[in-house]
């Protein structure tokens, strides 16, 4: 195991997953006949937000269960619950995708690319993250470096099945010194990804864990020199300390210069779908109207609890909007919001697609996964994550996956309100 | 040795240089560049040389990959295009041309377009404190005057590639015609073609309107968002850019690309961020036009495409003497 932590979130949990698979949905079979199971104590470091305080609600009649039965000819059972949806403008098995991690040194190695592998596997979409080329550089030049942004492409287009999942390469204001869509556009690696509709690019916005700052990583002093023509480096550490803080702008966005920058990516990159990822920031709702309504095939929001990068303890607790607030701010309507901050399992997975989102972003949980079992950990995550949504959606008598919506949840803060 | 790109198979290099083709073709690129450097200083042009590498280049260019160089520990590009390069110039002189080489890495679909070369030259045209009528006007002219001048200049060679000369006639016949983007885009759509409105004319379609075409025409008014930052937009029509195209009939397509110049240094920071990059990356040319920068219009006119028309080929590549295709290793 390396040294990856991530305070406040259930770390425990998510590694049982990644080594037990769907028997971690259900309680200890050892206890099943001889133990009384009532309401589970709430994990003592997990806190709760609006969505985990939400309930599904399943109701007594079920007029799509009867729709169902009358097209099977028998009753229908939870595996009829259908979970397949376009993310995108890809085919995914499952409302799921792995979000982008950073450039935070958990991602960069071994881990990257496990992840990459297992996520084809699974023929779920795949974001790749911001600074991956500026900092680590770009595989064409650097083939051998871990974790480049083409062995990560190869790898998950070597495992994805045909017809399924896609790769998301993401780009910020800093990276575009790099130019990390043109390399990945005409690089001959990336054709047959291109050519089967399943390469996206995403503009990114900004960030879960700091809305309103850029990216900020921790690099080794040595390093500093090279990427101070590049980023903000900030010696917060003193002098003594092997570590110093690199900061990268959060970019200037108006409405029009988010709508020119997305026609920008539709001219430039025909072939590529294009995605947007936005801050939980407090005009969330208008961002994504404008990013959808200049042409974006996606929009992702991180809520206030995501990110697995370095964010000032000031900006942890305190800044940015919960996930549930930005999910009633963006009304999606028919276009695709994707969701991610803190999601790791099927119930806050679901009460998220009842909420408006097309797809929940797995990010920490995903790192978390293949960091205790590389070969199948994420597999076995987002298969346990599958299994409790097909039970949750097939309790509310409904068999697919678009069609959740507010009437399945309640929540005592929105009965009161 | 004959070499795969795509669906296109080009001659070997001994090949392609010993042929009386080629030859001819190089020969009258040559009397084409003769003819427009006579035009052009008789207009009261200053040839310059232009630079080949910089801290920045032309961003404009379709998903096309930009050559870094490692400039003694700095991130250097060679030129796509000398665009901000030759609006500084004109601090020098009020009306400029270049004859540029230039490199892009396009995407690899665009190796089958008969257009695209990953080298290429480009007459580069800018003229300062001019307007896009003034642009349109120099571009005409100058290539009504080339056509006539590889006529008079180049009968053996054009005889050697037999090159039907009716073709000519189109060009000098009369005024080139003048159509918006949005009419294009119209049309093409009437055809069946799915171009999209916001777009740049996406490759086929810009060979289907030049197919259907009789006579040369400018596409003007492109939609702000399918440009580079430099094109200026226009005060009267927000989200207008007042730029061009020159389309040549027979399928040759477009021959160059112009417009008028932003140079207000607010307006070019806005459109730096609307191109989604960091202004920090353009700060020599931020400086200048903070500290001012003639207005302008101009053009560039690509030389390859430019000497397939002359010569009536298939494709461009045929007008280079070492022709290099998106994702083909050649010398």
């Amino acid at each position: 195991m390396t040294d990856l932590h991530a305070p406040g979130f259930p770390r425990q949990q998510v590694a049982e997953r990644a080594r037990h698979g769907t028997a971690m949905a259900f309680p200890d079979a050892d206890g099943y006949g001889t133990t009384m199971f009532g309401q589970q104590p709430t994990e003592p470091d997990a806190p709760l937000d609006a969505i985990d305080r939400t309930r599904l609600v399943p109701p007594v009649f079920v007029p799509r269960r009867l729709e169902r039965l009358i097209d099977l000819g028998r009753e229908p059972v939870v595996g009829d619950a259908e979970l397949a949806t376009t993310i995108g403008g890809f085919n995914s098995p499952l409302p799921v995708y792995v979000s982008a991690f950073g450039s935070t040194r958990v991602a960069s190695g071994d881990l990257g690319q496990a992840v990459a592998r297992q996520a084809g596997r699974l023929g779920i979409p795949m974001i790749i993250g911001e600074n991956i080329v500026p900092v680590a550089g770009y595989g064409r030049m650097a083939q051998t470096a871990p974790s480049s942004l083409l062995q990560r492409i190869t790898e998950y287009a070597a495992a994805v099945p045909e017809g399924q999942g896609g790769v998301v390469v993401q780009q910020s204001t800093e990276d575009a010194d790099a130019e990390v869509w043109n390399l990945v556009y005409s690089d001959p690696a990336v054709q047959p990804l291109l050519e089967s509709g399943r390469l996206a690019f995403e503009l990114k916005v900004g960030q879960g864990a700091k809305p309103g700052l850029g990216g900020m990583t921790l690099v080794p002093r040595e390093k500093a020199t090279a990427l101070s023509a590049q980023y903000d480096l900030m010696d917060v550490f003193g002098a003594d300390s092997d570590a110093v803080l690199r900061c990268s702008s959060p970019g200037t966005f108006t409405d029009e210069i988010l709508r020119h920058q997305i026609r920008l990516m539709r001219n430039n990159y025909p072939r590529a779908r294009v995605w947007v990822k936005l801050p939980p920031a407090r005009d969330v709702g208008e961002a994504a109207a404008v990013a959808w309504a200049a042409g974006a095939d996606a929009v992702g929001v991180d809520g206030a609890e995501g990110g697995t990068g370095w964010a000032p303890r000031a900006f942890l607790g305190h800044v940015g909007l919960p996930l549930a607030e930005c999910l009633d701010r963006v009304d999606p309507q028919d276009h695709c919001l994707l969701v991610t901050g803190r999601i790791w399992e099927g119930a806050r997975a679901t009460k998220c697609l009842a909420l408006g989102a097309r797809a929940v972003g797995l990010g920490r949980a995903a790192l978390a996964a293949v960091d205790e079992d590389p070969h199948s950990g994420l597999v076995n995550l987002v298969e346990c994550l599958a299994l409790e949504m097909r039970m949750l959606l097939s309790s509310l008598g409904k068999y697919e996956i678009s069609e959740l919506s507010r009437e399945d949840l309640w929540s005592e803060e929105r009965h009161k309100r | 040795m004959s070499q795969e790109t795509g669906r296109v198979q080009l001659p070997t290099p001994r090949a392609h240089l010993t042929s009386d083709r080629t030859r001819a073709t190089l020969a009258v690129q040559s009397k084409f560049l003769t003819g427009a450097r006579e035009f052009l200083v008789g207009e009261g042009f200053q040839e310059l040389l232009p630079p080949t590498i910089g801290p920045v280049t032309d961003p404009g260019a379709r998903g096309a990959k930009q050559v870094d160089i490692d400039y003694y520990g700095h991130r250097y590009k060679l030129m796509t295009s000398g665009i901000l390069y030759k609006q500084a110039s004109l601090l020098s002189f009020d009306k400029i041309f270049h004859v540029a080489p230039n490199v892009r890495l396009e995407p690899l679909e665009t190796a089958v377009t008969h257009r695209h070369l990953v080298e290429f030259h480009q007459l580069d045209v800018e003229i300062g404190e001019g307007s896009r009528e003034d642009a349109l006007d120099i571009a005409e002219r100058l290539t009504k005057y080339v056509v006539e001048y590889v006529l008079v200049h180049a009968q053996t060679e054009l005889a050697v590639l037999g090159r039907d000369l009716e073709a000519f006639k189109q060009i000098l016949a009369g005024p080139y015609g003048r159509r918006s983007h949005a009419d294009v885009v119209a049309d093409l759509q009437g055809r069946g073609h799915a171009q999209e409105a916001g777009a740049e004319v996406d490759w086929e379609g810009e060979e289907i309107i030049s197919r259907a075409a009789a006579h040369p025409f400018f596409i003007t008014d492109y939609p702000k968002g399918s440009r580079g930052f430099y094109d200026k937009e226009s005060t009267t029509e927000p989200g207008v850019l007042r730029n061009f195209d020159l389309i040549f009939p027979g399928g040759f397509g477009e021959m160059m690309s112009g417009s008028e110049r932003e140079s207000d240094y607010r307006n070019l920071v806005m459109r730096i961020r609307e191109t989604g990059e960091n202004p920090a990356k353009y700060d020599w040319y931020l400086t200048l036009a903070r500290e001012g920068l003639p207005s302008s219009a101009g053009f560039g006119l690509g030389v390859e495409r430019f000497t397939r028309f002359l010569c009536g080929l298939d494709a461009a590549w045929q007008a280079s003497g070492y022709p290099k295709l998106p994702g083909d290793p050649r010398p």
